[in-house]
């Protein structure tokens, strides 16, 4: 780990594990489910709606339970909900695209709205993963089937074989009419996926 | 260039650690794809409740066994400006070291009148405070022995923030055996809580720790 060269600034609390135990009652469904509002309203978020299966997959190839998973993403029309964005009229006031959900057996299912392209980006949703054994891990992962994928300057930093690893596959539709979207999320071993760092040292 | 970001390390002893740990270097992200990496948490959802007296179920309700304490500090950027309104999720094991998790299948004692999950939010300074008891060390590895120390789990968000981290106590005999200790090395020393005297409160004593949130998330701190 680089040293804090920049003598006026604080170091760092370290991150560590979450650890097996994270507490079930903190789950909240406003945030495992963003193709809906609150309940009771008359108001839904702009896009189509898919639903995300997921499955977290460790090196022996067995589902990684107790994850917590978090999901980032832009709206139907392609803005974040971050301050950078404050006023902007394609802002979805029914949308704020963080998601967060714990998996008790390693799958999931997370419900959410088709991300628009954003600038130079291709759809995608930034996936956080906090786990036993292990601290923080982030990925991006973009959709097979939607348009800007052989454009986008993250996927196509990668290889071939990664690239297909971070997409996720159009399998059907659910009762509801959602498209369902599949992604393996290999954690460790042969077909690990790939992570990246987002770390960033102030004053580089 | 891929493949040239931090190579993570593997918890010795840890089994999850070797199950779930990429082995490949992190990859770097191109500068233009790097925001979209930065979460935003909004302040909204049905578990926003302060909950800050982990040592009752409830306020009408007997305190739990065991050493009360407080826990506070700041919880500011790596520049030192408070991060205010930000929501930290806590729990931890009984006296005993058993969490009433449904996944933990210990033999460790339940205590009747602890839960052991709470949360709190950060004031207008980054100021936060709340009370548990102290947990008790629990044994992680019974086939080598290897205990887990004393700790108290802590997930901040809110905003540009995102960290989970875990609070550990001075003078800990397991803490030098700690998988996730010994990665950290010399670091592990900022995850230490420092003692002071609560001679005015209802605990026994306070731990101080300041959080200090790092890395990418800068951006939203102004
Ligand atoms: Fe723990």
């Amino acid at each position: 780990m680089k040293a804090n060269t920049q003598a006026n600034l604080l170091l760092p609390t370290n991150e560590d594990t979450v650890g097996p135990y994270f507490p079930i009652n903190f789950s909240d469904p406003l945030l495992e489910d963003l193709s809906q509002f609150e309940s009771g309203i008359t108001a839904q978020p702009e896009g189509v709606p898919i639903i995300l299966k997921g499955r977290l997959i460790d090196r022996y190839g067995e589902l990684a339970n107790g994850t917590v998973v978090e999901f980032w993403q832009a709206n139907a029309k392609g803005v974040y909900r971050s301050p950078k964005h404050e006023g902007n009229p394609d802002i979805d006031p029914w949308f704020w695209g963080y998601g967060r959900l714990r998996t008790e057996s390693g799958d999931f299912e997370f419900k959410t709205i088709m991300p628009g392209p954003c600038a130079d980006r291709a759809p995608n949703i930034t996936i956080t993963l906090f786990s036993d054994g292990i601290s923080r891990i982030v990925t991006q992962i973009f959709f097979a089937d939607q348009t800007g994928n052989a454009s986008d300057p993250l996927l196509q930093s990668l290889s071939r074989e990664d690239q297909a690893k971070l997409s996720a596959r159009h399998e059907g539709q659910s009762d509801c009419g959602s498209k369902i979207y599949t992604i393996d999320i290999v954690m460790a071993g042969e077909n690990e996926i790939p992570f990246f760092d987002d770390l960033i040292r102030e004053g580089e | 260039m891929p493949n040239s970001g931090r190579r993570l390390e593997i918890g010795p002893t840890d089994n999850t650690s070797d199950q779930r740990t990429p082995r490949n270097r992190l990859r770097l992200i191109p500068e233009i794809a790097r925001e979209s990496f930065a979460p935003y948490v909004p302040q909204r959802g049905l578990s926003r409740q302060n909950d800050w007296d982990l040592t009752r179920i409830a306020p009408d309700l007997p305190r739990a066994e065991g050493v009360a304490i407080e826990v506070s500090g700041k919880l500011q950027n790596e520049r030192g400006t408070p991060i205010s309104n930000a929501m930290l999720e806590i729990w931890n094991a009984n006296h005993f070291g058993r969490y009433r998790h449904i996944e933990d299948h210990s033999n460790i004692p339940l205590d009747e009148h602890f839960l052991g999950t709470g949360r709190v939010f950060t004031d207008s300074e980054g100021n936060y405070t709340f009370w548990t008891i102290s947990p008790g060390a629990y044994l992680a590895r019974p086939d080598i022995g290897r205990w887990r120390p004393k700790h108290i789990h802590i997930s901040v968000s809110g905003g540009g923030s995102r960290l989970i981290t875990q609070l550990y106590f001075p003078d800990e005999p397991n803490n030098a055996s700690d998988p996730m200790a010994i990665l950290m090395g010399d670091d592990f020393e900022r995850n230490i809580g420092k003692p002071y005297e609560t001679p005015h409160i209802d605990v026994d004593s306070g731990l101080n720790f300041d959080i200090v949130v790092g890395g990418r998330n800068a951006v939203y701190f102004e």
